[in-house]
């Protein structure tokens, strides 16, 4: 193929042209919109498929813009983490094929177009944050998508979505603030925002207080991203107001990338080799425990199910963040596995969850009582999604979550394996208490118990989720595998 | 007490700050690796092989030329959002007769005899920024600025021929638009994306996209702050 070189660049471009011109093509109609947006997010998806199929035969690779090679241009470096960039694309495809129906219920016909031009924006954003190998070009991506979910938030028009979407936006502003600070920083220290340069010239000579602070102000800002306790107080109303399929994809992939900065700024720092970090992941594996264990609690508490599945993915951040913390083998592989199964897994939960409050026009579990009989399917991939997510084998939730307790009895931390364990039979009860109302309890109102199912475009999206789901449970080696070598390099250097 | 935990967590936050900054290598010097890095090439090498006399343009549209790409689509991005979320309040409210004031006639003649200079001197910015100081993003505010003087001076009326509407959401994506396409035209001709040819002979192709590219900015920026305004009076 001619452009065979290109295609790490073209995954960006293709979208991002994609997106940018869907009002104009679209001229009014949000069918044409959606048509329009299936098919950018189609091609695109087939790009990333590509690379991540290269990354596995040949290992990372990188496309240099305008031919300047790094650090005076800028690189684009494809490593296995970012294989996530293909899974971004997968589900923001189905989210765009779910919001078909779902948007012409849901939103004014005069937004559907800008809808799916700011989703598309956000899915670009967010592929170009996963591949980029430069700092601030990072910066830039994050713009890109933190604005198009401040959007997509509040373009539902429910009452009390602008509130929710300005509480992100303040936050949101105040953390891309940190990350930016601590670019300036590392731009100060270094004289470079490439990564890997600025990795290599983080020697012994550079001042320890400001490369200290720099990466402090970074943790942060990518913590409220990423909605760590306590940090997440703008996660719950965003998630649940939020339009479904926008649902789906910030708390699967948003989210996440305020864990992937992390992941970016230890690849940098554990090279590099100059500071200690055993403060900072302490400190981070205290803030996921805490996080497991109140998202878990909050949830318990919540009547809406969209209100309970955003304090659900506080949990599972918790569970990432902590494996990041514990830093040994074990538990990073487990924590970039889980950042990639709690994406399927959330957003079949929320494009389920969209579908039932599409059909039914009910949010909470109260009214939804009986709702897994009116819609067989609907409720069999919602109850797949909340056994995956509690962890139990075969599902992808498992193998992960093992991992990570494997990892923290490798780094001689059992105590968080049994706070790992104990935050897993928290969610288990608020799960269960999902799967009783949907199944076993007296329907409050009678006809939700015969309300029939979904259309095929909701059906589809969230079934295949489901099904890899499972798939991923039991071939759950695959993706264990994949992200080891890229693991082991990051390792490597502090003899991990 | 809120302002006073306010303050103190304020406090609590800078004080470390402070002390980072306060060791970080000296700003304004020659020595610190800011400027005998990455920087130092662009100052010694950027006039020749990038295509702009000006640095800062070389920076931003060539050698951080994809930044750039993200940026415009931030700010394009921005008119998306507020489209997004102001057009369903153009439903919802009852359409009522917006009371105009009357304009006073000196204001009336200002605007009309500088309007032909403001536009002028806007696409002299856009069109010298590779030699001088502006470019695109400038040049594009000023054009802006003068849709929105025209606006509120002339009326709406006016003002919305300047940007006609079949064409307008072409041209609040014109800044991404053009850097795609001339991006792929790079793509084409040097075989990378964004690539700028450069030297004696083609020396000239790599300036005249630089070129549409600030142009495309400009046009875009502008459309963008014009429709940002026209929505929020609207919205008024």
């Amino acid at each position: 193929m001619l452009l065979w070189p290109h295609w790490l660049a073209l995954v960006v471009v293709v979208p991002l042209a994609g997106s940018v011109v869907t009002p104009a093509v679209a001229r009014g109609s949000g069918r044409v919109a959606g048509r329009w947006a299936i098919g950018v997010m189609t091609v695109t998806f087939a790009i990333a498929i590509t690379l991540v199929l290269r990354v596995a035969q040949t290992g990372p690779f990188s496309y240099w813009f305008g031919g300047w090679e790094p650090p005076y241009g800028i690189e684009f470096r494809f490593d296995e983490f970012s294989a996530f960039s293909a899974v971004i694309a997968f589900i923001g495809l189905l989210a765009v094929i779910f919001s078909q129906r779902y948007a012409e219920q849901a939103l004014s016909p005069k937004r559907i177009p800008y809808y799916y031009c700011l989703l598309m924006l956000n899915l670009t954003g967010m592929i170009g944050f996963t591949v980029t190998g430069d700092l601030f070009n990072t910066y830039v991506f994050m713009e890109i998508l933190s604005l198009s979910g401040y959007a997509l938030v509040a373009v539902s028009g429910e009452k009390t979505a602008e509130m929710a979407a300005f509480k992100y936006l303040v936050l949101g502003a105040v953390s891309s603030l940190f990350v930016l600070l601590s670019i300036g920083m590392l731009y100060a220290l270094t004289g470079s925002l490439n990564m890997a340069d600025v990795s290599a010239r983080l020697t012994a000579g550079v001042p320890k207080l400001p490369l200290i602070v720099a990466l402090a102000a970074m943790t942060l800002g990518y913590m409220v991203k990423a909605a760590v306790f306590p940090l997440h107080i703008w996660l719950p109303d965003a998630h649940a107001i939020a339009p479904s399929p926008v649902s789906a994809v910030l708390s699967g992939l948003v989210v996440k990338m305020g864990v992937f900065g992390m992941l970016r700024m230890y690849q940098i720092v554990y090279r590099a080799d100059v500071v200690d970090l055993s403060v900072l992941n302490t400190v981070l594996v205290w803030l996921g425990a805490i996080s497991i264990v109140m998202g878990a609690f909050f949830a318990i508490f919540q009547d809406d199910i969209k209100m309970m599945l955003a304090y659900s993915t506080i949990s599972n951040v918790g569970y990432i963040v902590m494996g990041l913390g514990l830093a040994s083998q074990y538990s990073l592989i487990g924590a970039s596995v889980h950042v990639f199964n709690h994406a399927l897994i959330k957003s079949t939960l929320f494009l389920a969850a969209g579908a039932i409050i599409h059909r039914t026009g009910y949010r909470t579990l109260t009214d939804l009582r009986g709702v897994g009989h009116g819609m067989p399917l609907t409720g069999g991939a919602m109850a797949i999604g909340a056994i995956s997510i509690v962890g139990i084998p075969p599902t992808a939730g498992f193998l992960c979550k093992w991992y990570i307790a494997l990892g923290a009895f490798q780094a001689g931390r059992p105590f968080f394996g049994f706070a790992l364990v104990f935050g897993a039979l928290f969610i288990f009860i608020y799960y269960i208490r999902m799967v009783n109302a949907f199944y076993f309890q007296e329907p409050v109102h009678p006809e939700v118990a015969r309300i029939g199912e979904a259309p095929v475009s909701m059906l589809a999206p969230m079934l295949i989720l489901a099904a890899l789901c499972l798939v991923m449970g039991i071939l759950g080696r695959i993706p264990l595998s994949f992200i080891e070598p890229a693991v082991t390099r990051m390792l490597a250097t502090i003899g991990g | 007490m809120k302002r006073a935990s306010v303050a103190a967590l304020l406090v609590l936050i800078a004080i470390p700050l402070l002390a980072a900054m306060a060791e970080l290598p000296p700003h304004g010097s020659s020595e610190t690796p800011a400027y005998t890095h990455v920087s130092e090439r662009y100052l010694q090498r950027g006039a020749q092989e990038a295509g702009a006399e000006n640095i800062v343009t070389d920076v931003i549209l060539n050698y951080r030329g994809f930044d750039t790409n993200g940026e415009v689509t931030v700010i394009f991005t921005s008119v998306v959002a507020v489209a997004a979320i102001l057009l369903l309040r153009d439903e919802e409210r009852t359409s009522q007769e917006r009371s105009s004031t009357p304009v006073s006639p000196v204001l009336l003649f200002i605007v009309r005899t500088m309007a032909p200079f403001i536009a002028l001197f806007g696409m002299y910015v856009i069109l010298f920024g590779h030699l001088s100081p502006g470019g695109g993003f400038q040049g594009g505010t000023i054009l802006g600025a003068l849709v929105i003087v025209s606006t509120v001076v002339l009326g709406p009326d006016v003002a919305h021929r300047m940007v006609p509407a079949p064409a307008r959401p072409w041209l609040q994506a014109a800044a991404p638009l053009t850097f795609v396409t001339v991006g792929l035209a790079g793509l084409a001709v040097t075989g990378h994306y964004l690539g700028f040819p450069s030297g004696d002979e083609w020396g000239w192709v790599g300036t005249l996209m630089l070129v549409v590219i600030e142009i495309g900015i400009g046009v875009g920026g502008g459309t963008i702050m014009a429709s940002i305004f026209w929505m929020m009076e609207e919205e008024r």
